[in-house]
């Protein structure tokens, strides 16, 4: 037996996972040797499957460079400019006029230039055979119609390896697939960590580079020791189902306790009942809130409409979203957040420029009262949902009362417009903000005046309180135990709304730390928003709770 | 036929970008552009061609420009090589 591969990093959520790794963004493609059609044929192959491959790059720099900047976009560029070398071209060219296959010229002239570029005996150039392997392994991709979608389906459940995964990557996974992440980089609180969370499975960051050799190879994944065993021995994985089977044990048993209290109001013993509600990104969510016993949707982000795109969607596109979801909670309450985008969650096409200082910039509400048409378009989708189920609106960012009534004035035009085409809606729809900043906290007896409901977005009014910024991992610790300042501003916008009648919910990250939430059954609140994997858990507190 | 050297200062040499940027600007003209260096010639227009020079900094690159619009061509490369070549 070969000794086995070990790897360490900092462990997310605690769990014991065992499959094959697959490398992000790599694939195993196979390649048609034997040539099949004249050398016209094959010319004309190459012709479409270039085309595709340069348009598939500019799409690829675009979206790098609004999401990741000028440097990351680069790459790209060249990736381009090499697909449109004549060069290149050239040299694929006639090894199709020596009788090769396509894919077989493609990669004869990847391997001569590789081999010539390393030979100039300069290390950035040496590099950039890497740049030709890319754009030749894109170029047969497309020959071979071997397109990412197709591959999805067929495969396997996998633990996830990769350098760091973006925001925009992190939405396009196939998270059913996925048994684990493993990224290089990263930190507990860096995407891939935010997302394994809200998914409940394990994840390792920080295990430094993993080599692509290790692609498809069998692993052991255990985030609670913080270990990643690649070809794991026979007594390792011994070992590991032992302790596997023994986790789950523990976990099934806990599980089951909670299933049990699951169909019993969340209620504290000294009486006070809090709904508790669920976190969704998309539509697939649902079944799995609804069977973890979420009494509603307390976060819709309605950014994945527009994530998934490359062009805005339409006002019957996000309207027939929001319906099936209306639809599939059966007159439960769904809180729909309106667009909650900027510098710092990029999506391409809205074209935002890149700013020095994005969590205080231009984002969020303050895009929607600024791009009228942009915001009533998704206002009149939501209203018109709002006729087949409980719909709530919610503005994200509120710092004045003023934005509140902006919004609320371009709402009653979305409402008219859709009076005009004779389309129904629900015209008393519940309205909220979040509280996410510390002025909308400090303001709250004001907002409440305009507003039915307040939910409080605990990560960004956390950072914005304590002037921490939460990707910062030198500085994320001091946001750790430090909670008191935050829940004093939750408390005066509680003591504010309910003055008013109105409600209020916690949607944040806190809404799911089991510390705090007496605390949260103290100061009142009515609604605890969390990930799916957490209702159960937080349902089982509250009813400890006193 | 128009003649001009351009020692290249970018510490990378002439490398992916500026190799790809340089074959972008002389491909919208007629003329036939030649680069010399270190002994070996790149077709101007073509970007792999251009990387295989392996130049260097402190590298001389030497152009040579042939063709009807070669007045024009010049000025352009000319300014391209001291705006975008060496601006990193």
């Amino acid at each position: 037996m070969t000794k086995s591969i070990r790897f360490n990093g900092i462990g997310i959520t605690n769990g014991k996972v065992s499959g094959r790794i697959k490398l992000f963004g790599s694939s195993k493609r196979k390649i048609i040797n034997s040539r099949t059609g004249s050398a016209l044929d094959e010319k004309a192959r190459l012709e479409i499957a270039r085309k595709a491959a340069i348009k598939e790059t500019k799409a690829l720099e675009e979206k790098a460079l609004k999401l990741l900047g000028e440097k990351e976009a680069q790459i790209f560029e060249i990736h381009g400019m090499l697909l449109e070398d004549e060069d290149f071209l050239d040299a694929v060219l006639e090894e199709i006029d020596k009788g090769k296959s396509a894919e077989e010229a493609v990669r004869q002239t990847a391997k001569s230039y590789g081999e010539m570029l390393k030979a100039l005996d300069d290390e950035y150039l040496s590099a950039r055979s890497a740049d030709i392997n890319d754009i030749s392994a894109q170029i047969i991709r497309f020959l071979t119609g071997d397109v990412a979608e197709n591959e999805e389906n067929d495969t396997e459940p996998y633990i996830l390896v990769a350098s760091d995964l973006t925001p925009s990557e992190t939405v396009k996974l196939e998270t059913s697939k996925i048994l684990g992440f493993v990224t290089f980089g990263g930190t507990p609180s860096s995407h891939t960590a935010i997302l394994a969370r809200a998914m409940g499975i394990p994840a390792l960051v920080g295990t430094g580079t993993i080599g692509s050799i290790y692609d498809g190879e069998y692993a052991l994944l255990n985030s609670e020791k913080g270990t990643l065993i690649i070809s794991p021995t026979e007594n390792e994985k011994r070992e590991f189902e032992k302790e596997q089977s023994a986790y789950n044990k523990i976990a099934k048993e806990h599980e089951m306790y909670l299933r049990s209290i699951m169909k019993k109001p969340a209620v504290t013993r000294s009486g006070h009942k809090i709904m508790i509600y669920a976190n969704i990104g998309s539509e697939q969510e649902i079944a799995s809130a609804i069977s973890n016993g979420a009494e509603g949707i307390g976060l819709l982000r309605s950014e994945f409409l527009y994530l998934s795109k490359d062009k805005y969607p339409s006002e019957d596109e996000l309207f027939s979203a929001y319906r099936d979801i209306a639809i599939k909670m059966q007159g439960k309450r769904v809180v729909i957040r309106t667009l909650d985008i900027g510098a710092d969650k990029q999506i391409p096409y809205f074209s935002l420029p890149k700013e020095e200082n994005p969590a205080l910039g231009y984002r969020a509400i303050r895009i929607c009262l600024d791009r009228h048409e942009l915001f009533k378009t998704q206002l009149r989708a939501i209203l018109r949902a709002s006729a087949y189920g409980r719909i709530s609106i919610m503005l994200p960012m509120i710092i004045s009362a003023e934005e509140i009534r902006e919004a609320k004035s371009l709402l009653r035009d979305s409402m008219a417009e859709l009076s005009t085409r004779g389309q129904e809606f629900d015209a008393k729809i519940e309205l909220g903000i979040m509280i996410e900043t510390p002025s909308a906290a400090i303001m709250s007896d004001i907002l409440a005046k305009e507003v039915d409901f307040f939910s409080v977005g605990t990560n960004d009014l956390t950072q914005y309180t304590l002037a921490v910024d939460r990707q910062n991992p030198k500085v994320t610790h001091l946001c750790e135990r430090n909670t008191e300042p935050v829940m004093r501003l939750i408390k005066i916008a509680s003591e504010a709304i309910h003055h008013k009648g109105g409600w209020i919910g916690v949607c944040g990250e806190m809404a799911a730390d089991l510390s705090l939430t007496q605390q949260f059954a103290n100061i009142g609140i009515d609604e605890l928003s969390v990930s799916v994997p957490y209702l159960l858990g937080v349902r089982g507190k509250v009813s400890e709770c006193k | 036929m128009r003649e001009f050297k351009h020692t290249i200062k970018d510490k990378n040499g002439l490398h992916a970008r500026p190799a790809g940027m340089l074959a972008s600007v002389a491909k919208t003209f007629e003329s036939d552009i030649k680069v010399e260096a270190q002994g070996k010639e790149a077709d101007g227009k073509r970007l792999l061609s251009l990387m295989s020079l392996g130049a260097k900094c402190g590298t001389e690159l030497h152009f040579k420009i042939n063709g009807k619009d070669e007045d024009v061509a010049e000025k352009a490369l000319i300014e391209h090589c001291n705006t975008r070549l060496d601006g990193e």
